[in-house]
């Protein structure tokens, strides 16, 4: 499977030294907001973390549903079972802040990974994608390929994601400045049925109306590039996102034009090593230069990139590059040890 | 006493259904275009077995709540098979099929034996089967689906009309029969109607509960399997959505939810509604906030029309019994 061999491969991250010695106390959680292929990054992360790092453990925790009462249930009762650091998806990122706040005052790091928690909160940081500006460069890498006066489609998450919003206006934004127009957009279809269906009967109807799909989600995009590829329409450019084995074969086969890789492994992996430090004593730095973002004025970018036909092949290089970029710099940049 | 045609389960959904296309097909000829018709067929062929999965469950007065997770486990457990231990396909949709029946045995057998509602039992395993699919395939989708099931996953075998279709009608058929000409059939929504006097009568009630559920993990299952060559790969969060349309369909379609009382045809007709009407929210450019409003309200509609046949039929009894 392409998931092993990005593992595998990402592996190699180890290879970034050590800058201190870590406290082997640390028991990490990593809990996203409910399964889903995104974070299962997450759970090699932690373990190649722990392991080059010397933690006492970074263990993977999944809700079994995407549900905030399930994921607040888990988070407790990981600390009852000796969990001192926590890296969260927040489930809410209003709801999330009073159950992050919880465990920050029982002295435990909390990070928000991946989506970000609603300013203010015990949080230190929020690293992830910066979501806004992954569909806005893929818009524009969609508009590069297709020119000024394209009709596009956007397909997209779960409206109950606050970053689905920031993703619409993003792709809205980068199509007006291209001269482009957004022709639809389709929410709510991050899950395999619904995605399917919706996005299947708009091409069955309106294929021949448009010219690029933007996609920014997971589930639409492998979708999207499975319907393409049904259709044998490479007439329609389409930008995707993520690494799922579907896309990258549809970029290889010419039924989508490219994806915005986003970095799990990335915030896994130095999330775990920064929340160790933090145990250590170290201190985000009074005048550490984090974003903002809608929710945050903490925020840190864990990257995002383009890969298109001539990228694919070497996509686990480009997600390393941006692992090993901001890794490098982080501890001189935002801690004070 | 022959019933007039409109006073039929099926006649009103099927005056929707003809209504709706011929409307959405003349604002947008697309929509009755061979392509867009294989893919209404495609949804319809997986959802109708979604549909009818919980319509036998209502014919008996209960609830399964677990329809999605036993489909959503039969699906990884049919694509791993395939990917991880090589088994042929045929074979790892029969084993995934058994696994479907073995699930809604152990609702069956749990709900008959211990007296407990098929809400509770339900609840509780379909935390417990969706909890499997996660320990299993820890939120992994499993790829290496053969070719022979993705083509018959989205092909077609006189276009437009999808493989998928086939095993739908054949469900059907045989869920027609059993529920009007058998007296398995009978029991069931003698049971359904009502438990007290069915037991009274020599049925083992405890028997057609347990058969109801199974009947129902099996139709679960085989929706699962469907799932996977539609989607080409086995997802493990097939099945999430399943509970809202599986409840929708059969009572769009005439089933009372205290049982006694469902329609196969009625059913099949309420899938095609809830797919039409996703399909128009798409093709007419719903907003895409406004979308879950429609659909909202679209289950209201369905409910309401369901208190009124019951209210309906409370009615009559009464005036049969005076």
């Amino acid at each position: 499977m392409q998931f092993k061999r990005l593992i595998s491969a990402l592996l190699a991250l180890t290879a970034v030294p050590t800058l201190a010695l870590a406290d082997s106390s640390s028991r990490v959680a990593l809990v996203p907001g409910g399964p889903h292929p995104y974070f299962a990054a997450w759970e090699q992360a932690g373990a190649d973390a722990a392991k080059k790092f010397g933690l006492g453990s970074a263990d993977y925790k999944v809700p079994q549903k995407w549900e905030l009462g399930l994921q607040n249930q888990m988070l407790e009762s990981l600390v009852t079972l000796g969990y001192n650091a926590f890296l969260i998806f927040p489930g809410d990122p209003v709801g999330t802040v009073a159950i992050a706040d919880e465990l920050a005052d029982t002295g435990a790091p909390v990070i928000a990974l991946a989506g970000c928690l609603k300013d203010p909160s015990k949080a230190v940081f929020c690293m992830g994608t910066d979501t806004g500006n992954s569909a806005y460069l893929g818009t524009k890498e969609l508009l590069k390929e297709l020119g000024s006066g394209a009709k596009i489609a956007h397909f997209t998450g779960f409206l109950v994601d606050p970053n689905t919003q920031l993703r619409i206006d993003a792709v809205n934004k980068a199509a007006a400045e291209g001269g482009a127009e957004v022709i639809q957009v389709i929410a709510d279809i991050d899950a395999p049925e619904p995605a399917e269906e919706k996005i299947n009967a708009y091409l069955a109807a309106h294929a021949k109306d448009v010219d690029g799909i933007i996609t920014t989600a997971w589930v639409p995009a492998v979708v999207a590039s499975s319907a393409l590829r049904k259709i044998g329409d490479k007439r329609i450019k389409m930008v995707g996102i993520d690494h799922d084995e579907v896309v990258l074969k549809a970029i290889k086969d010419g039924f989508v034009h490219g994806t915005m890789l986003q970095n799990p492994y990335g915030q896994g992996y130095i999330g775990s090593y920064v929340a160790d430090r933090l145990r250590s004593g170290c201190k985000v730095k009074a005048d550490a230069p984090f974003k903002s973002n809608a929710l945050t004025d903490k925020f840190i970018d864990s990257g995002t990139v383009f890969a298109g036909v001539n990228d694919v092949e070497n996509y686990v290089g480009s997600m390393q590059s941006i692992t090993n970029t901001l890794f490098e710099g982080f501890e001189s940049t935002y801690l004070d040890c | 006493m022959s019933r007039r045609i409109w006073e039929n389960d099926w006649f009103g959904p099927l005056l929707v259904v003809v209504v709706a296309v011929a409307i959405v097909g003349a604002l947008n000829p697309s929509f009755l275009s061979p392509f867009n018709i294989q893919i209404l067929l495609l949804a319809i062929s997986v959802n109708a077995m979604i549909a009818f999965s919980q319509m036998i469950i209502i014919a008996i007065g209960q609830m399964n709540l677990s329809v999605g997770a036993i489909g959503g486990l039969a699906a990884i457990a049919f694509g791993g098979m395939m990917e991880v231990w090589g088994i042929p396909w045929p074979i790892a949709a029969f084993l995934a099929l058994a696994l479907g029946l073995v699930a809604g045995l152990a609702n069956g057998v749990l709900v008959a034996f211990t007296g407990i509602s098929a809400f509770v039992i339900t609840l509780a395993t379909l935390s417990a089967y969706k909890g499997v699919n996660l320990g299993i395939t820890e939120a992994q989708p499993f790829y290496e689906i053969p070719a022979t099931v993705k083509a018959l996953g989205n092909e077609t075998f006189l276009h437009p009309l999808p493989w998928l279709i086939i095993p739908c009608v054949v469900v059907a058929l045989l869920l027609w029969y059993l529920l009007n000409r058998l007296p398995l059939g009978r029991s069931i929504l003698a049971v359904g109607g009502n438990e007290h006097a069915a037991e009274l009568s020599g049925i083992s009630v405890r028997g057609i509960v347990i058969t109801a559920h199974a009947v129902s993990g099996l139709l679960a299952a085989l929706a699962g399997i469907m799932l996977v060559g539609r989607l080409q790969l086995g997802q493990p969060t097939i099945g999430d959505d399943w509970l809202i349309l599986s409840f929708a369909a059969p009572v769009i379609g005439g089933a009372i939810l205290s049982g006694g009382h469902v329609s196969v045809a009625g059913t099949f007709l309420g899938v095609a509604i809830v797919a039409i009407f996703t399909q128009v929210l798409v093709l007419f450019n719903i907003d895409p906030f406004l979308v879950q409003v429609v659909l909202g309200v679209l289950i209201l509609w369905a409910v309401g029309i369901n208190r009124f046949r019951e209210v309906r039929a409370q009615r009559h009894a009464e005036q049969v019994a005076t």
